[in-house]
């Protein structure tokens, strides 16, 4: 007890002496939402791999391993790394604009609306983005909810409520505070993996020992209930069908590269070629930490056969740490896991506020605000959207694993036609826009409520249709809103309708009132 | 456990692949706000 809470108390003054430093690089709106457009390699890396590394990664993945078997890798592990191999498609076109957008419903807007003063299209995607966004906070704080309850002892109930001190401490310097905390966090996180896979190889005799085990092991997920068909750990589907093993790594892979948090990480290195470099560098890191987690999803059969009554297999990394590793390993893999929690939340808040904030208030109002106030109502609407995901996590609705592939999926539905055909095809148009978002959201809230097993693939299938249907009976897009992703040169039209919609602060808007006769 | 660590080794071979092609392109475009410098993982 006494080590983990030494290791917390000094994760802690770490992340307060990061968020300072923070605060003197965070001075414009730019700086704010997108590190100013100016993120470097390693710093880069860093903050993909520490949002990229999730609750969902190392409790809900080690848990699907446990319950389902080495099935969990490909639904989740190679789905999760198909989807971020097909991400630098989308930085390679969406970071040439020399001032490229600075949110993702900003970017659908450039893309589709940028001759409409107010955009209802950004303001949809803003709405659409605030509910998944917020239903991944949950998430997070029910796997931080978790790992500190076993902890320090506090009921889980109470011990969510910790998440807002942390968010309060990484969220007020905005972008680059997330960036520089989330470094540290993957240093953290992969430290702490490997230690604790360590010591469940040497616990278990190794790979064949634990190999072994799954093929023979019978033994029910949870105590007292049925058991498990014999060698199905081992099998590639293995507590899953065909169809629900597609669904989830199609979810995975498709819903990732159109993930409006992935876009906009693309929004912020200094150019293309880091962009794409930053996600190469992401994938080869993950390797030091996704395969100790398989480690110890796996060896944890060895260790625990069933899990006690009551509990879900979320639980069962905190258990085999609790169990059976050393009190300081124990205490970094724990932190390691709760800084997992806190370095996805914070940059999905930041997303979740500003697409609230940025992209429905301030387009809809049409108001102008000086930088400074800006950022104070962001931090604002950061703290208010962590209370409602704490409150709303008090009851957890689902397993963490399988909640990241539902919002995913919901993700991938609503926008992956319309961030890939936006930036590789000149004829997508805005009506083919409003017809990729609505239809392909709806139809997939409508066929996950009917209980279909491949609710993302009916979604995007009826999306497609929609769009082509949409885009062949409508105007062109105009020049002004495809050439900054196909051309290195811009007009002048477009680089003046550009200027304007990026304006927000009354120094801008002079500058915007100057070319109002644009569009 | 073969077939799935190969899936996941299979997803990983075509991210740097795919990396790499594009990292070609941004040097074939010659735009140096892109990030083309020269040499292929070259990025300033």
């Amino acid at each position: 007890m006494i080590w983990y809470l030494i290791v917390f108390i000094f994760y802690i003054l770490f992340l307060i002496w990061a968020n300072i430093q923070s605060l003197k690089k965070a001075e414009s709106i730019d700086d704010y939402t997108t590190g100013g457009h100016r993120m470097g390699l390693l710093m880069g890396i860093g903050t993909t791999a520490a949002t990229w590394v999730s609750v969902a990664s190392v409790i809900g993945v080690p848990g699907y391993l446990y319950s389902s078997g080495v099935s969990a890798v490909i639904g989740w592990v190679a789905g999760w790394c198909f989807g971020g191999a097909l991400i630098p498609i989308v930085a390679y076109k969406i970071r040439r604009p020399e001032k490229p957008a600075r949110t993702f419903p900003e970017f659908i807007r450039h893309r589709f609306e940028p001759f409409q003063n107010k955009s209802t299209l950004q303001a949809i995607v803003g709405i659409l983005m605030f509910i998944g966004y917020l239903l991944l906070v949950n998430i997070q704080v029910t796997g931080f909810g978790i790992v500190f309850s076993s902890i320090t002892g506090i009921d889980y109930k109470i011990a969510i409520f910790g998440f807002l001190l942390f968010i309060l401490i990484t969220s007020v310097g905005g972008f680059w505070s997330v960036a520089a905390t989330d470094t540290l966090n993957t240093i953290l996180i992969t430290v702490g993996v490997l230690l604790a896979s360590g010591v469940v190889w040497s616990l278990t005799g190794g790979i064949g020992n634990i190999l072994e085990t799954l093929a023979t092991t019978t033994a029910p997920t949870n105590v007292g209930g049925p058991p498990l068909e014999e060698g199905v750990l081992l099998s590639p589907l293995g507590t899953f069908g065909l169809g629900a093993l597609f669904s989830i790594f199609i979810s995975n892979s498709l819903g990732t590269p159109s993930s409006p948090h992935w876009v906009t990480r693309m929004l912020a290195p200094q150019n293309v070629k880091v962009a794409i470099l930053q996600v190469m560098g992401t994938i080869l890191v993950l390797i030091f930490i996704m395969g100790p987690l398989i480690i110890i999803g796996l060896g944890a059969k060895v260790l625990v056969p069933s899990i006690p009554v009551g509990k879900t297999t979320d639980y069962i990394i905190p258990l085999v740490i609790q169990e059976y590793t050393p009190p300081i390993i124990g205490g970094i893999t724990l932190v390691a896991i709760c800084a997992a929690a806190i370095s996805t939340a914070n940059s999905m808040l930041l997303h979740c506020a500003t697409s609230l904030y940025y992209d429905v208030y301030l387009n809809i109002s049409s108001k102008r605000i000086s930088e400074k106030k800006f950022k104070n109502w962001l931090r604002l609407s950061i703290f208010g959207i962590a209370t409602v995901a704490v409150l709303l996590a008090i009851n957890p609705p689902w397993f963490l694993a399988m909640g990241f592939v539902y919002v995913y999926g919901g993700f991938g539905a609503a926008f992956f036609l319309v961030v890939f055909l936006g930036l590789y095809w000149k004829r997508m148009n805005r009506a083919g826009a409003y017809a990729g978002i609505i239809i392909g959201s709806v139809v997939y809230v409508a066929a996950k409520a009917m209980g279909y097993e491949m609710p993302f693939v009916i979604a995007v299938a009826a999306s497609l249709l929609g769009v082509l249907l949409a885009v062949y009976f409508t105007k062109r897009a105009p020049l002004e809103a495809y050439e900054p992703y196909f051309e290195a040169e811009i007009s002048d039209s477009t680089h003046q309708v550009l200027e304007k919609m990026r304006s927000t602060s009354p120094e801008e808007v002079q500058v915007r009132d100057k070319h109002s006769d644009i569009g | 456990m073969l077939i799935s660590m190969m899936v996941w080794v299979g997803t990983m071979i075509f991210s740097f692949l795919l990396g790499t092609f594009l990292c070609y392109k941004i040097e074939k475009s010659g735009v140096k706000r892109w990030g083309a410098t020269g040499r292929l993982f070259k990025y300033k």
